[in-house]
């Protein structure tokens, strides 16, 4: 089902028995097919599935390494040590940043915002329960 | 009331007229539908105030003459982009949040890069939370913080709070959380370690593709995908409708990589064997209890959620051991529950209610 919302439903819209069976259909369908997809048989099938979809993965790599390397051009792994480089450093400039706040107690990103008083109260001003029931309410 | 006479061939006539006036706006709106760019999301103002790595940490522009004192920090699932929570203008619970008053910062993970691969629960956990917290702190000049977190980011707020009892978290509240992941319906059954080798996953693809997550969150409702086009194409002249669909349809498709060693770390320790309700899961050598949670918490769940069914989420609130604790399940399900047309009406204002009593 969408998460949009649906109209409101016309009495005299002679397609509402049609959209009526469509949801009800959805529903149906849905269930028997999570029931199906529930059973062992259906994990083992997944499982195999995975399995020929890593086989494939591994291989397109792997070719794709050798004539990227051929090429002469820079193939996945290259890129992700070049990201962890990259990584490193900003973790770097991260913790000297923080240091620098901390001597300074000047945030970089403190300035320019409007910062109202941290003096607002609730619209009906009451003290919460010492104990609120700790069963679910449903609503 | 008797009705007059020709009213049946009068009312039929009229939806006829309807249909034909609708069958023209769908064909003319369906040519923009397909040829029409992303709709906008996120555009409730803010302001990035720190980023590590692929992390953000952003603060929203107050849009109140007062804000309560504490300051409320969203926190994200790992597996899809924070957006949901401000999809519109009308449709964003940050913006109803920073209208109602409430001084509202959000964490957002970033889509992980390759070398993301490596990021275990602990980084999240021990480290990029309690930054983010300080970093906070430090920008609102206040000492405690409520925590909202959504799904996944529920139940990274939940292990942070209970290895962090001595602050800064004052209140907590969780959507739809992952706990007993026995309940996890058929992700547990698709995840069972005869048949799904989490390690050559892993080992092989580094962090796990988005398209994978996709398949598999569309695959719990086989046959959603296509009524809701079906659906889509008999509203296409409704605007509304057509707006909502797409920012929503958007989103769903918008899934980031899940960082691979975090999903090694998910899958068999939490999905497969249980851990965390056991009390025997460890984060940086710390085991953790949730009993140790000691601060107000509030956990919303989502009646017809078939990603988090309630049989998973329903073990939060009796096993924190705060006294001041409330579980709420709402109608919807798991995403129409925080972004839904009836979120506006259902969660938002419980959130305000809850929340700014505690907040002072």
């Amino acid at each position: 089902m969408s998460d949009a919302k649906q109209p409101p439903r016309d009495s005299n819209d002679p397609f509402a028995v049609w959209r009526d069976w469509l949801v009800q259909s959805e529903r149906q369908w849905n269930g028997m097919l999570n029931e199906m997809m529930a059973s062992d048989q259906f994990a083992q099938s997944m499982g195999r599935w995975m399995e020929l979809y890593l086989g494939a993965q591994k291989s397109v790599n792997e070719s794709l390494g050798r004539a990227l390397a051929g090429l002469g051009v820079p193939n996945r792994d290259d890129v992700a040590e070049l990201g962890q480089r990259l990584s490193a450093i900003e973790e770097r400039l991260a913790r000297i940043e923080t240091l620098v706040e901390r001597g300074t107690g000047v945030s970089a990103a403190s300035t320019e915002r409007r910062r109202p008083p941290r003096t607002r109260k609730p619209p009906a001003a009451k003290p919460p329960a010492s104990r609120p029931p700790a069963s679910p309410t449903r609503e | 009331m008797t009705q007059p006479a020709g009213a049946p061939e009068q009312n039929l006539a009229r939806q006829v007229r309807l249909e034909v006036e609708r069958t023209i706006q769908r064909g003319l709106r369906g040519l923009d539908y397909v040829t029409g760019g992303d709709p906008a999301v996120g555009l409730t103002p803010k302001t990035s105030i720190w980023s590590r790595g692929t992390l953000k940490l952003y603060h929203y522009h107050a849009q109140a003459d007062e804000v309560y004192r504490l300051p409320l920090v969203l926190v994200m699932s790992l597996v899809s982009k924070p957006y949901i929570l401000d999809l519109a203008p009308g449709q964003s619970l940050v913006e109803f949040l920073v209208k109602k008053g409430f001084d509202v910062y959000m964490i957002d993970w970033g889509v992980p890069r390759p070398e993301d691969c490596r990021l275990r629960l602990e980084d999240y956990v021990l480290d990029f939370l309690p930054e983010c917290l300080d970093k906070v702190a430090r920008d609102s000049g206040e000492s405690e913080a409520s925590i909202v977190g959504y799904c996944m980011g529920g139940l990274l707020a939940s292990m942070y709070a209970a290895l962090h009892t001595e602050g800064p978290l004052r209140n907590l509240v969780c959507f739809t959380t992952p706990i007993d992941f026995d309940g996890m319906g058929l992700f547990k059954r698709w995840t069972d370690p005869r048949h799904f080798d989490v390690d050559r996953i892993v080992d092989s693809l580094g962090n796990v593709p988005p398209e994978l997550l996709y398949a598999s969150f569309n695959l719990l409702r086989p046959v959603s995908q296509a009524v809701g086009r079906v659906q889509l194409w008999d509203n296409l002249w409704n605007d509304r409708f057509v707006e909502s669909y797409r920012r929503f349809d958007r989103w769903a498709a918008d899934q980031i990589p899940f960082p691979g060693e975090c999903f090694r770390q998910t899958t068999k320790e939490l999905q497969q064997e249980n851990k965390l309700v056991k009390k025997e899961f460890l984060l940086g050598g710390r085991r953790i209890d949730l009993a140790e949670i000691k601060v107000p918490l509030l956990h919303v769940v989502a009646e017809h959620d078939h990603i988090v069914p309630y049989d998973a989420s329903r073990a939060l609130v009796p096993m924190v051991g705060s006294e001041d604790k409330t579980e709420v399940m709402l109608k919807g399900g798991h995403v129409s529950l925080v972004a839904g047309a009836n979120a506006v009406n259902r969660l938002w204002p419980r959130i305000e209610a809850w929340l700014s009593e505690r907040s002072l």
